[in-house]
């Protein structure tokens, strides 16, 4: 899958996976904030969007 | 009511109310630093103050304390007001130049320094501490002193008895002038001043005392704790009673004593740690690095204290080493009074090691200190073998002594090594692991219901009765019933069930209530006409997103025919206009915009059925848990999120679809696979709760293989107990026995089986709603330790037969050895087979019955005698049975020559062979599954490797399969001794008997459906498919031959086959591709 | 928007991380709030589909949970 979007040129950072059981609350807000690090390191997603495509 | 104007805005108060309280209601920010809601307003911080025009003048009022009056008219935010309270902040912050807030404050109002001169306090005498600790009903603190001396002090700046320590006025100081160290080294003569410790965190964190227990607790209500809870010592507080927006706090409830009358009685009141603090040697009292297991999980645990990071209590420092010591309270007569084994103990603290490495990373060196490993449960041997690769160090020793280690907060151990050598080893923490035993208040409480208890204080059962007690009526389960893990208590706990049942199956269904029903009004093809109702939640939403313009945002989105708020939608009365809306406007979809639907859904899914529509026609969107609750310091964007998932849930709203719950009528019939102890059980159950049973048995007669075993461990005769138990089967008028039988075929599910049973030759149909597989496990044949070459060497069962037969030879036997473990615990087999080490105890002291003068030797790997079995071993050691270790890598050698048997073992404590004749050889062989991979096919369930069928749930469906309507006991399980297999048959007529007792099945109408159209018939959905609802339609069928179909009965809607299917042929009732597409669409839009 | 703050669409199994997202409320922990929650019945539920879409209609990334 990450492959995929490495392909169609979106960084892969872009897609997160993680297991968290449903009493780890602390794990998910660790998670969340490390997802929206992440991206927003990456900055806005701009490849593949739908107004662009349309341009393209 | 009165209205009057704030900041240009017309708005209304009620009579006796002051300016802030109004601007609050409204959301008109006033700073104020004096101010609390449950106190009477002083303005004393002077911030507050605000414009008032009276119709002719203006002037200044502090906006905390001024009656509001009709046709007055305030000013928040002018010019002068906010010069006035730049003053007052300039002035706050030059007498308390280094309190954070002033601070914050300061740069809000632009003040770089204050032109006046620096103090150095932190009080700025807002007298909210004073009012707080009046409130209290207590009035320890006063503002003393006049003009510039004044401060807050008690009277005569001397320590006080009056002050209670409870910390309020700590907790409303604006300023953090004053803390609990303060008030407990200045004020307070109470010098034990600590938290209230939380029960739930093992008091390694504090807790308030109006508490929720924990996180998940139901209900999940907060209580108050009357010992702790200032009202019940001052009788002034009742601060909480200010902030609880429904009014549900009543401070009067007093005790209620309620009558009940039952027809039974079930015991579950469960065990206590044990408290190490009594072993001096330990330290565990006054050393914070030692600490019990218990604690130790809330250390691991992601809701505990640390927030499940791994940190020893003395420093906080990220422990290196970890010791863990097995049995601390259990198998110890000689420092407490618990000689029986726990039974848990062994696998916690391989669980914790493995967890404890998993958090800190490998370096951590985790080393468990036991005498015997005892992991005889399912799978867990497996664990063990892991945790050794993984790097845990087992060291087979009993540490009697643990010394702090000078100058640091490390602690030394020294013990002896397995070849006899002393060691000395440091740690950086050490986990105690302990014992399970029974709370002084269940033992009063056993004694006032006046059943008995065994020497251990549990609960006195009987073998072939493990969940009675010695008073009728009343049955026990779980570690009450002797100390045992979860799997073994959530089997406990269906069986007392079952045993209740069983006496009170004439009073079911008699005392139930139907719900009057209404009529669905039809949606199809009609307009979405969406309905949002956003819930404020009291303040737990509206506190932080603002509600009336997530409403209002709402009512602009497409579809959307009325949006409102609620103060609390779950509230009756507003369900009650909820359920009016939805009919006077027509509404055919509805969103509410609240808490959880994990809790909340099903309430409001009521709703929509009372006002006549399908309860799928409706979506959640989660704006308190998920938004204003985590995002309390982000309004703005909070509010944002809100919207974004109100739009989410209006956009997928407008695709659902009414969904039908199929119905589906229970045949009352269960079949029963295996006629043994606990398939007899499990029938028995089932035919007194008046349920028409089949057993359908191999072998020619009923009993399986406890026709083989001579006696229990209670000294009971098997046989007899065996002959009671057919009796009732073959006399029961519910039960059908059929012998030299097999399942040939299956069709059908959960509801509706046909079984197609061949007996001597000829074929049968049964129809049943359930299925109970029981079929047992045998005896591994096996050749190891030269057996068939001699008959003086016999399997353990082989020795029960000559036991039982009353053969001279064992009496007249000079020495007997019992090899352990034969076939089990190998790489081969890598499981316990748990019954062997008690089996061979017992035995061995039978023969020392017989022959007092016998020389009998156990040879062993680990004795796992779990709970009150330890007797046994421990009376065996006492009568002089020799118990000699042998490792895996050095098993015995036997040999048979010149009609001579002899043994050859290395003795751990020599490191010497020792050889031995005897003239009786028992081996302790494996029990292993009667594998039978048909049966599994039929029903769709699984076997793991050893041959065992796979249960629903490890720990919480140990009696049952992931597949609906089926059934599991005994030994296909697990190997299980006596009372443990007649546990089971019982927990699985249990489990049963809840499907059976509902007469029909209601599913579930978010199900998979295929298309067969678009299927392609490639079988994906079949074999991924975890419940086994996915099938092909028969090849002679009239229409979709071929093709997969789905059983909604036993779908769980799971979405696993849709995802997987390659044609796109399965759609997802309730969470259809359009549907989640509709919601990710909504995500984005601005 | 003074600052840009990104758009995570959050697809959670609502046995497991749903579960865990409602216990950070009730806990009242903070975390950023930039994801959009979508509760899918299993992880199984997960298609690839879902998280092409999601970037498609403008998210700036998926973040799915079990």
């Amino acid at each position: 899958m990450k492959r995929l979007l490495e392909y169609t040129g979106i960084e892969s950072d872009r897609l997160q996976f993680s297991w968290i059981s449903s009493a780890e609350s602390t794990k998910f807000v660790k998670v969340v904030n490390e997802v929206t690090a992440k991206v927003k390191a990456l900055g806005p997603n701009k490849r593949f969007v739908k107004k662009e495509a349309k341009v393209a | 009511m009165i209205t009057f104007k704030i900041n240009g805005q017309t708005v209304q108060g009620e009579e006796g109310q002051y300016v802030l309280q109004v601007a609050q209601k409204y959301g008109i920010e006033i700073p104020t630093l004096c101010h609390h809601k449950a106190l009477e307003p002083a303005g004393m911080c002077r911030l507050c103050t605000v414009e008032m025009f009276d119709g002719r003048r203006s002037r200044f009022v502090t906006a905390c304390n001024y009656p509001i009056w009709e046709g007055m008219e305030i000013n928040t935010d002018t010019e002068s007001v906010h010069q006035g309270r730049k003053l007052i902040v300039e002035l706050l912050m030059a007498r308390c130049p280094e309190v954070p807030i002033l601070q914050k404050l300061g740069k809000k109002y632009g003040i770089e320094k204050p032109r006046f001169r620096a103090e150095d306090d932190t009080c700025i005498l807002c007298g909210l501490c004073v009012r707080m600790c009046e409130r209290m009903g207590n009035s320890a603190i006063e503002l003393t002193g006049r003009g510039v001396e004044m401060k807050v002090d008690t009277p005569f700046h001397t320590q006080t008895d009056v002050c209670l320590a409870c910390g309020a006025c700590a907790s409303v100081c604006p300023t953090g002038h004053i803390t609990l160290d303060k008030i407990r080294d200045e004020i307070t003569k109470k010098k034990n001043v600590h938290l209230i410790p939380s029960e739930y965190d093992m008091g390694l964190k504090g807790r308030k005392p109006v508490y929720v227990p924990y996180a998940q607790a139901v209900p999940n209500t907060p209580a108050i704790d009357r010992d702790v809870c200032v009202h019940f010592k001052t009788g002034g507080c009742q601060v909480c009673t200010e902030f609880c927006g429904v009014n549900a706090i009543n401070h009067n409830m007093e005790d209620e004593i309620v009558e009940l009358e039952v027809g039974s009685i079930i015991l579950a009141p469960g065990f206590q740690p044990f408290d190490p603090s009594k072993f001096d040697s330990y330290g565990y009292a006054n050393h914070p690095n030692v600490i019990t297991s218990m604690e130790m999980e809330r250390l691991l645990s992601a809701s505990g204290p640390t927030g499940g990071h791994l940190v020893r209590l003395s420093d906080h420092k990220d422990p290196k080493k970890i010791a863990w010591f097995q049995c601390v309270g259990s198998r110890d007569l000689n420092r407490c009074d618990n000689s029986y084994c726990s039974s848990v103990c062994c696998m916690y603290a391989i669980k914790e090691a493995v967890i404890a490495k998993e958090h800190a990373g490998d370096s951590l060196d985790c080393a468990i200190f036991y005498m015997d490993m005892r992991t005889h449960g399912k799978d867990f041997e497996r664990f063990y073998n892991g945790a050794k690769e993984k790097g845990v160090r087992f060291v087979r020793s009993r540490v009697h002594t643990i010394d702090p280690v000078h100058g640091s907060d490390d602690l030394s151990v020294r013990y002896v090594n397995d070849d006899g050598s002393l060691q000395e080893e440091k740690f950086d923490m050490i986990v105690l692991s302990v014992g399970l035993e029974t709370s002084p208040e269940v033992v009063q409480m056993a004694k006032k219901l006046g059943i008995e208890l065994t020497e251990g204080n549990f609960c006195k059962t009987s073998t072939f009765e493990p969940v009675a007690t010695s008073k009728p009526g009343i049955f026990v389960c779980g570690a009450f019933q002797g100390p045992k893990d979860i799997p073994q208590s959530v089997v406990d706990s269906s069986a007392a069930a079952a045993a209740a049942g069983e006496i009170l199956a004439p009073g079911r269904n008699t005392t139930t209530k139907q719900p009057v029903k209404i009529d669905e009004v039809n949606v199809m093809g009609e307009r979405p006409r969406i309905g949002v109702f956003v819930c404020r939640c009291g303040i737990n939403i509206a506190g932080v997103v603002d509600v009336p313009s997530v409403a209002e945002y709402a009512a602009t989105l497409p579809f959307v025919e009325y949006a409102t708020d609620n103060l609390y939608s779950c509230a009756q009365d507003t369900q009650d206009t909820m359920t009016q809306i939805i009919k006077q406007k027509k509404l055919n979809r509805v969103v509410v915009a609240a808490c959880t639907p994990k809790t909340h859904e099903p309430l409001f899914q009521e709703t929509l059925i009372n006002a006549g529509l399908n309860k799928y026609l409706f979506e959640m969107a989660n704006i308190r848990n998920h938004d204003s609750w985590v995002h309390k310091n982000n309004p703005e964007l909070a509010t944002q999120k809100a919207k974004d998932l109100v739009r989410m849930a209006v956009n997928k709203v407008g695709l659902m679809q009414p969904l039908q719950e199929a119905e589906l009528e229970v045949n009352q019939a269960a079949l029963v696979i295996g006629g043994g102890i606990s398939g007899m059980t499990a029938a028995r159950s089932l035919a007194r709760q008046g349920y028409e049973t089949h057993i359908i048995e191999r072998g020619e007669r009923l009993g399986g293989q406890a026709h083989n075993l001579y006696k229990t461990i209670s000294g009971d005769l098997v046989a007899d107990k065996l002959a009671e138990l057919v009796a009732d089967v073959e006399q029961s008028k519910n039960i059908n026995v059929h012998l030299n039988s097999e399942l040939t075929a299956l069709d059908g599910f959960v509801g509706s089986f046909k079984s197609t049973v061949s007996s001597n030759g000829s074929q049968k149909e049964i129809v049943h709603g359930v299925a109970v597989i029981a079929t047992g496990g045998a005896p591994l044949q096996t050749e190891e330790y030269c057996y068939g070459q001699d008959a003086r060497i016999m399997t353990s069962l082989e020795l029960d037969q000559r036991m039982k037969a009353d053969d001279p030879a064992l009496a007249a036997a000079k020495t007997a050895v019992f090899i352990q473990c034969v076939g089990s615990r190998e790489p081969q087999r890598p499981y316990c087979s748990r019954v062997c080490c008690t089996h061979s105890i017992d035995n061995a002291l039978e023969l020392k019955k017989r022959n007092p003068d016998m020389n009998i030797y156990i040879l062993y790997r680990d004795i796992r005698t779990y709970g009150e079995r330890e007797y046994l071993y421990k009376e065996a050691r006492g009568r002089g049975i020799i118990f000699i270790r042998y490792d895996l890598e050095n098993k015995p050698q036997v040999e048979v020559a010149d009609g001579r048997i002899q043994v050859t073992v290395t003795d751990h404590v020599l490191g010497l062979p020792v050889a031995i004749e005897p003239d009786l050889l028992s081996l302790a062989t494996a029990v292993v599954p009667n594998r039978d991979d048909k049966l599994a096919q039929f029903f769709k369930v699984p076997l793991n490797d050893d041959g065992f069928f796979v249960e629903k749930h490890a720990k919480l469906g140990p009696s049952e399969f992931a597949t609906d309507g089926v059934f599991l006991c005994g030994l296909a399980h697990y190997p299980k001794p006596i009372d443990e297999a007649v546990v089971q048959g019982r927990a699985a007529a249990s489990r049963a008997v809840t499907l059976l007792a509902r007469e029909k099945i209601k599913t579930s109408g978010q199900v998979a459906q295929v298309d067969p159209m678009m299927c392609s018939s490639c079988g994906v959905c079949v074999s991924i498919c975890p419940y086994s609802a996915p099938s092909f339609i028969p090849a002679d069928a009239r229409m979709h031959a071929g093709k997969a179909q789905i059983n909604a009965v036993l779908c769980k809607g799971c979405g696993l086959c849709v995802a997987s299917c390659r044609s796109g042929a399965i759609h997802l009732k309730g969470f259809d591709n359009d549907q989640i597409f509709a919601q990710i669409s909504a995500v984005s839009w601005e | 928007m003074s600052e840009w703050e990104p758009k995570i669409v959050s697809f959670l199994c609502n046995w497991c991380s749903y579960g865990a997202a409602d216990l950070a409320g009730v806990s009242r922990m903070e975390y950023p709030p930039n994801i959009r929650v979508v509760r899918i019945p299993c992880t199984g539920r997960m298609s690839p589909k879902f998280a092409l879409a999601a970037l498609r209609e403008g998210a700036d990334a998926v973040w799915v949970s079990g």
